[in-house]
């Protein structure tokens, strides 16, 4: 990414010859237009995504709102060496690794399978409404699929109880049972994004040119070796951006959902770095920790920043595409 | 793509059969909600409500609506107005600081665009950014819907990429008949570049109206909350029986909170599946852009 260069006494762009016989004050007064242009971005940039960086600061700091960030006296590395005492932490970590790549494991490949089987179908008309239908989730909010799930799985009256009961079972209270945090919350991902994603792959795959598939049928290519060999490779460098794009995002859970679905009986799988965080600076009983709590999340933002930065390294050494 | 049509296979059959029932996966949960929301509620409790209405009624949307108390109506009317708002005003924030960024030849483009990659892939986290919007006074401030997601780094570098693959020789043409900048950006690139402006926009107006954590954080007046805080709120009093609500029948039909739930949330699901069809026709062409060539 190239830092900021001088003003170009040429065009960059040579591509006519009137342009070059454009006058300085042309080319300054085309640049003021743009500079006009960006400045309200550049407002919005200082203060809604550099200051909160710096911000940061108070990780490092004792904070207290009455003080402010120039008040505040310093406390050094006093809230990470908390951090590591914090008997909560083994737990924290756990649930987070657990919940981040479980959810990892399940969402990523389901919408690639779902891409190439919905690409195999020849009716035009079931092709588009099952991928109709599978979009429309992604525009279902947390707040709403939670609700709808606590319908639907409501020990008293939900429907899958409901069922579970009629083949002999008995009910489940699946909202207040630790072990079925993890399966609801990574359903619900699936739910919500997979059609979303699919669309992504759908694209790519359309770009392919119809005669490398008559090809391939001229030479006796059967279904499995064209998905094999056009198809996937099709989608191949689509396939590696996404993962990459996963796998910075891996540790920073939907927050909303977990929020949604967070009860201290759940707790014990449930609470992650980013609900800790929340709890300690925004829980309606006690005092809230501010800069305990910033530090506890720039621990993690700085895993994150690794992470993504890891694998956006690999995967310009495996292929040709990066994320930025 | 195999589009020819011919004899039906084995794969085929168990293909589209699985995919159809995948279909039904994602559209069954919603109209199970419906269903809940337009049944009585004694066919609600005994679990006869499966996939049509059961005792069919409109009740209890008139008792929402007619119940100031649960603060629904107002609600869906702040959640109506910070949407329209906030897609406007991140849209043309973005389109312009997009329109600007996508002209080569601007001294500092790169390090401005360094600056936007950083931030976003560097995540302050939720207590160093409440510390800054409280300094701005956006605290119990419905600006907070509006403001701080104004532009998504994402959504900005789709509407560049899209911007820089216009051919420059439009604008040079333009210029050359004298057109101004600003002419040459609201007539030429704006028409040019709807994929990209209804991608975004419809992006924008998704994340405000389905914004939960910020309204959560920062807007404890209850006049000020959005629809998705109220569904929080019905899901947390039936879940403690904070709120007790009183057995209302109304014409004869009883509504339980499960059917006050349901109703909330149809209220809650409809408006933003309006902007459904053009996401649809939108999406591709404008994810694709900005998740290649970022």
């Amino acid at each position: 990414m190239a830092l900021a260069r001088t003003a170009p006494k040429k065009s960059a762009t040579p591509s006519g010859p009137l342009l070059r016989h454009r006058t300085l004050w042309q080319r300054v007064k085309q640049h003021k237009f743009l500079y006009l242009l960006l400045t309200p971005g550049l407002i919005h940039l200082v203060l809604f995504k550099i200051a909160p960086v710096s911000a940061l600061v108070i990780a490092f700091q004792d904070f207290s709102p009455f003080l402010g960030i120039t008040g505040s006296p310093w406390a050094g590395l006093q809230n990470f060496s908390q951090f590591l005492q914090d008997p909560n932490v083994l737990r924290l970590i756990r649930n987070t690794v657990l919940l981040a790549f479980g959810t990892l494991l399940f969402s990523f490949p389901f919408p690639v399978m779902f891409a190439l089987l919905l690409n195999e179908v020849r009716g035009k008309l079931l092709r588009k409404s099952v991928q109709t239908a599978s979009f429309v989730p992604y525009f279902i909010s947390s707040a709403v699929l939670v609700s709808i799930m606590y319908t639907l799985l409501s020990p008293q009256d939900g429907l899958v109880n409901r069922v579970l009961e009629a083949f002999g079972g008995s009910p489940i209270a699946f909202f207040s049972e630790p072990e079925w945090f993890r399966p609801l919350y990574i359903t619900m991902t699936i739910w919500q994004t997979f059609g979303y994603t699919t669309i992504i792959y759908m694209a790519a795959m359309t770009s392919v040119d119809p005669a490398l598939y008559e090809a391939a049928e001229l030479d006796g290519a059967g279904r499995w070796k064209k998905m094999r060999h056009i198809t996937v490779p099709s989608i191949a460098t689509m396939i590696v951006v996404m993962l990459i794009l996963n796998v910075g995002q891996v540790l920073s859970v939907d927050l909303d959902k977990v929020l949604l679905m967070y009860n201290p009986s759940v707790y014990e799988t449930a609470d992650v770095v980013q609900t800790y965080v929340y709890r300690l600076a925004f829980a309606p009983e006690g005092f809230p920790d501010y800069s305990y709590a910033a530090a506890v999340g720039l621990v993690q933002g700085v895993i994150a920043l690794v992470m993504i930065t890891v694998a956006n390294r690999a995967s310009r050494r495996f292929s040709d595409s990066r994320v930025f | 793509m195999s589009t020819r049509p011919g004899r039906p296979t084995v794969f085929g059959v168990v293909n589209g059969a699985l995919l159809v029932m995948i279909a039904i996966l994602c559209l069954y949960p919603l109209v199970y909600v419906l269903a809940v929301s337009l049944s009585d509620g004694r066919a609600v409790q005994s679990g006869d409500v499966t996939l049509l209405p059961v005792g069919l009624n409109i009740e209890t949307y008139r008792y929402i609506f007619s119940t100031p108390r649960l603060g629904i109506l107002r609600a869906l009317g702040n959640s109506f107005l910070y949407t329209a708002v906030a897609t406007v005003v991140a849209v043309v924030l973005t389109y312009m600081t997009a329109y600007a960024l996508s002209k080569k030849t601007l001294p500092g483009r790169g390090l401005i665009m360094m600056l936007f990659v950083i931030t976003w892939i560097f995540d302050a986290g939720i207590v160093p950014t409440y510390i800054v919007n409280q300094r701005l006074g956006l605290v119990d401030n419905w600006l907070i819907m509006v403001l701080p997601l104004a532009q998504s780094t994402f959504l900005l570098i789709i509407a560049r990429t899209f911007l820089e693959q216009i051919p420059s020789e439009l604008e040079e043409a333009a210029a050359i008949d004298g057109a101004g900048q600003a002419r040459i950006m609201t007539r030429i690139y704006l028409p040019l570049s709807t994929p990209a402006v209804a991608t975004i926009g419809i992006f924008y107006a998704v994340q405000t109206w389905n914004q939960f954590l910020f309204p959560l954080i920062y807007l404890q007046d209850k006049a000020l909350q959005p629809i998705q805080l109220v569904l929080y709120r019905l899901l947390l009093s039936s879940d403690s029986q904070a709120i007790n609500f009183e057995r209302i029948v109304s014409n004869d039909h009883q509504i339980l909170p499960q059917n006050i739930r349901a109703a909330t949330m149809v209220c809650a699901i409809v408006p933003i599946l309006a902007f459904y069809p053009y996401a649809q026709r939108y999406f591709s062409k404008g994810i694709m852009l900005g998740a290649v060539k970022g």
